[in-house]
């Protein structure tokens, strides 16, 4: 068995590094991407679980995002709950929502399904623009709470204001939802996910209620999203309509390409990848004058699905083979 | 015993009438043979059985029940499995998952619950684990396809498709198996060891329907034999009933599909 | 002003009529090809500039009609070479989530491509009338506003000319309805791809010129026509060029009459209900119907 350790030891050495990078690399702005990345790992991961796993394509998941955001905001400012528990709460009111887009992809499909989730949240953002009594338009929410700190004596508390702290939070969040995807994929829920993806009415015709597992894909999926969108308010502590923009799904949609579609780890990998990757570029704008990421972003979708179409991680898998017989391969 | 029963079937579209107020039995423990020349309604019967249309007259009735109108899936967990007459299978997924999906209890357990289980319960005891694996397995064992079950479905050859399927239909342990054209494309050594499956299935305790083009095949292992044509059922009967039966030959040779022996 | 419903209807046709070419374009590229191309509406968009940038040479409405036709010409060039070394090489290969995949990397491009080119402040085409407006019975409007509706009338009237009269017109719906009988008929499939994005990707150049006469021309100004159009080829059936011509005029005047009765606001979402509303009562759209599984 000899991809079994290799990957095991990877993914220790990864949990190692994560705990300790704060403290390596002390830059508070290379800790703030470190946030980022985090964050957009929950929701890219959350997208995966839908496009890659199921099938669905959903081109309006920044939605998702942004009612988590500025429905965790809202309870915070308005009725005074603590962010903490705004976190899931941001994640209900989005999975909420889920079902609401659920519905119509039990008929739809392809690029009918794309367009409808599309309408789904630029009807949501225009919502969030122009029902300014609530969300002050496109001003945006500003002066969010972070998250209240641990109080744990009048001289020694915890306070998640400053990146380092902020990491660690999301970092749990993040190993959660891992762990947790990982049991739902490679489970009797995972398989029936797949056996959908692969043939809708193949997998009808061995019991798969296909519209509720879309129900409850839809709803698990927007919770993630949700939750990462409310983190997300609690952490910026400002945020805008823009939250639920196309762009923001598309860079989720690279995000997942780049770093492998249909793959747990594919999302981490892009995530991180693109999150640092946007933020060179942007020095590197700066420096030649250039508007040019969103340029390199989109060429790097394309070049990715003409070239590279299980990412980075399908570099590593290899094709045409399960990941069982290269197991048995390998012994 | 009457396990299946059809009344006054009918099924139109648009205007076209696809199939005409069949009435039927399928006695628990047969095999039932449905033949027909090419657009007779056959694949629109079994269709319309499983649930995947709705009749627009008529019923059916499993075990007294009335099952026409219920969607595909809730029908499979009641105890009907099918195939496809081209093969459904999930290319992407290994030929051992592709049994296993059809392994996993969806009889008891609405789809939140199988989530919940997913995260609660042990992967041992899924079907995703060791206890799946085995099982999976005997079904490959029977189809013959122990050697490939870490290949990828969609690097099959297609006759090994269609016994892929056959796999995973009776991975849902069903009552009544409905194969639709499984001798397709397959070379008479094939054949052969496909009629001996299917006997081997029935000898299980499953009543099959066959849906066949194939007349050695069909002639061979039917009990009873029921003969659609223009969506109309022109003659049911053993199989040397059926093949004297004038009306059946004048369908076959009057126009479309010819039959070869 | 009298006859404000009159006026509204009228300037729902027109924009309409717009909607019309970008969405036939975007019809027939899919009917024949499956494929969904979310860029469609930034060929719309560099249709636009071609015409901006050839009105400083030709001005006058020779040099509008002459920006039609460079923009034809130049945009279907450039549909040429994206279907030819894009999208051909995945029709084999891969599924529908990567050809949209594919097509939502080359709208990030094309848009902030233009945004580099061309800078981000909206510009005008001139009027080559100098808004002169027109006096009708019941409602009145300017003569370039006409002159697009009375364009769009003709171009739509040729194209289907074009496809039931002409060989190579009827090759392509054939093709559109069964791509291997098409072939085994001895139409030349690869041809008929060629041909098809390019007609299509012309469309929506000229529906960008027209887009462009009435409002502005900015390198964002893909995304809405590309999403109005596929609202219009769904409410219209996709592959379905009727269809898509009453799609077309429907969402129009429905979008115009809704901003002036309902909310200026939410305008744009008109187009997204109507979709939605229409998809989760028929899920092949008001024509379609083709949709086999």
């Amino acid at each position: 068995m000899n991809r079994r350790p290799v990957k095991l030891i990877l993914i220790i050495l990864g949990i190692l590094i994560a705990l300790a990078l704060p403290f390596i690399i002390r830059d508070r702005y290379f800790q703030h991407l470190l946030v980022l990345s985090g964050i957009f790992i929950i929701l890219t991961s959350s997208w995966n679980l839908l496009a890659g796993y199921t099938g669905l394509l959903n081109l309006g998941h920044a939605a998702f995002f942004g009612i988590g955001g500025y429905s965790s905001a809202l309870f915070v400012l308005k009725l005074n709950l603590s962010p903490w528990i705004g976190l899931p709460l941001g994640g209900i009111v989005a999975s909420i929502f889920g079902i609401l887009l659920g519905i119509p992809s039990f008929r739809l499909s392809g690029p009918y399904l794309a367009i409808t989730t599309i309408g789904f949240s630029e009807i949501l953002r225009l919502v969030a623009m122009n029902w300014v009594s609530l969300t002050r338009g496109s001003l945006g929410l500003y002066g969010i709470p972070p998250l209240t700190p641990f109080n744990f004596s009048p001289n020694f508390s915890i306070k998640f204001v400053s990146e380092q702290n902020a990491y660690y939070v999301i970092l749990v969040f993040v190993f959660l939802t891992l762990i947790l995807l990982n049991k739902l994929i490679h489970s009797e829920f995972g398989i029936s996910l797949k056996s959908m993806r692969e043939d809708e009415l193949g997998s009808q015709s061995i019991g798969i209620d296909t519209s509720r597992y879309k129900l409850t894909v839809f709803m698990i999926s927007a919770f993630l999203a949700g939750f990462a969108g409310s983190f997300y308010a609690h952490y910026v502590r400002l945020i805008s309509p823009e939250m639920l923009a196309l762009s923001e799904t598309f860079s989720i949609l690279t995000m997942v390409m780049v770093g492998g579609l249909g793959t747990l780890f594919g999302p981490v990998v892009g995530a991180i990848l693109l999150t640092f990757l946007s933020e060179g570029l942007r020095f590197f704008e700066d420096f030649v004058k250039i508007d040019i990421r969103f340029v390199i972003y989109g060429g790097l979708l394309m070049a990715t699905i003409l070239f590279m179409r299980n990412g980075i991680i399908g570099l590593f898998k290899g094709v045409g083979t399960s990941n069982e017989k290269q197991r048995e391969v390998n012994e | 015993m009457i396990l299946l029963q059809a009344m006054s079937l009918t099924k139109r579209f648009g205007g076209l009438i696809a199939v005409k107020d069949v009435n039927f039995v399928l006695q628990s423990g047969e095999i039932l043979g449905l033949i027909g020349p090419n657009g007779a309604g056959k694949t629109t019967l079994v269709n319309l059985i499983t649930g995947y249309y709705a009749p627009n007259a008529g019923a059916i009735l499993y075990r007294e029940k009335k099952i026409s109108g219920l969607k595909p899936h809730a029908i499979n967990n009641m105890g009907i499995a099918r195939t496809f007459q081209i093969v459904r299978i999930f290319h992407k997924l290994s030929v051992l998952d592709n049994v296993r999906s059809g392994l996993v209890d969806r009889r008891t357990r609405p789809p939140w619950k199988v989530a919940l289980d997913s995260l609660v319960k042990n992967r041992e005891t899924q079907v995703t684990g060791r206890f799946g694996e085995e099982r999976a397995i005997q079904l490959l064992e029977f189809v013959g396809l122990t050697a490939y079950r870490h290949e990828l479905a969609e690097n099959l050859p297609y006759a090994y498709c269609k016994r892929l399927e056959i796999a995973r239909a009776l991975a849902t342990a069903p009552k009544i198996l409905l194969l639709d054209e499984p001798s397709a494309g397959l070379n008479p050594k094939e054949q052969n060891d496909q009629i001996g499956m299917i006997k081997s299935i029935n000898g299980q305790g499953i009543t099959i329907l066959i849906i066949e083009h194939v007349m050695k095949v069909i002639m061979d292992i039917s009990h009873r034999i029921m003969v659609l044509h223009y969506g109309e059922k022109i003659a049911e009967g053993t199989p040397e009933q059926i093949y004297k039966n004038e009306k059946v030959v004048e369908a076959y040779l009057g126009g479309e599909a010819s039959a070869h022996h | 002003m009298e006859s404000l419903f009159l006026q509204q209807v009228l300037n729902g046709l027109i924009v309409g009529s717009v909607y019309c070419l970008i969405a036939i374009g975007l019809t027939m590229i899919f009917g024949v090809m499956r494929i969904s191309n979310f860029a469609h509406g930034d060929f719309s968009m560099l249709g636009a500039y071609f015409a901006i940038y050839f009105v400083l040479f030709l001005s006058g409405w020779a040099g509008w009609a002459g920006s039609l036709v460079v923009a034809a010409v130049g945009v279907g060039l450039i549909g040429f070479f994206v279907e030819r070394f894009l999208f051909r090489p995945l029709l084999t290969r891969w599924t529908d989530i990567d050809i949209i995949m594919l097509s939502i990397g080359l709208f990030i491009v094309l848009e902030n491509g233009a945004r580099l080119l061309f800078g981000a402040t909206p510009k005008m085409i001139p009027d080559p009338f100098e808004s002169k407006t027109i006096n009708l019975l019941f409602f009145s409007t300017s003569e370039i506003r006409l002159i697009c509706l009375l364009f769009s009338g003709i171009a739509i009237f040729l194209l289907q000319l074009f496809l039931t009269k002409t060989r190579t017109g009827v090759a392509i719906r054939a093709t559109s309805q069964n791509r291997n009988a098409a072939a085994l008929m001895g139409i030349n499939i690869s041809f008929i791809y060629s041909l098809t994005f390019v007609v299509g990707s012309a469309l929506a150049g000229l529906g960008g010129v027209l887009y462009g006469t009435i409002f502005a021309v900015f390198p964002m100004m893909g995304a809405m026509p590309t999403l109005k159009a596929f609202a219009v080829t769904i409410l219209g059936g996709m592959g379905n060029i009727r269809g898509a011509i009453f799609g077309g005029f429907i969402l129009g005047v429905a979008e115009t009459l809704g901003g002036n009765y309902i909310s200026m606001q939410y305008k744009n979402a008109i187009g997204f209900v109507i979709i939605i509303l229409v998809l989760l009562v028929i899920p092949q759209g008001l024509f379609g119907g083709r949709e086999k599984k």
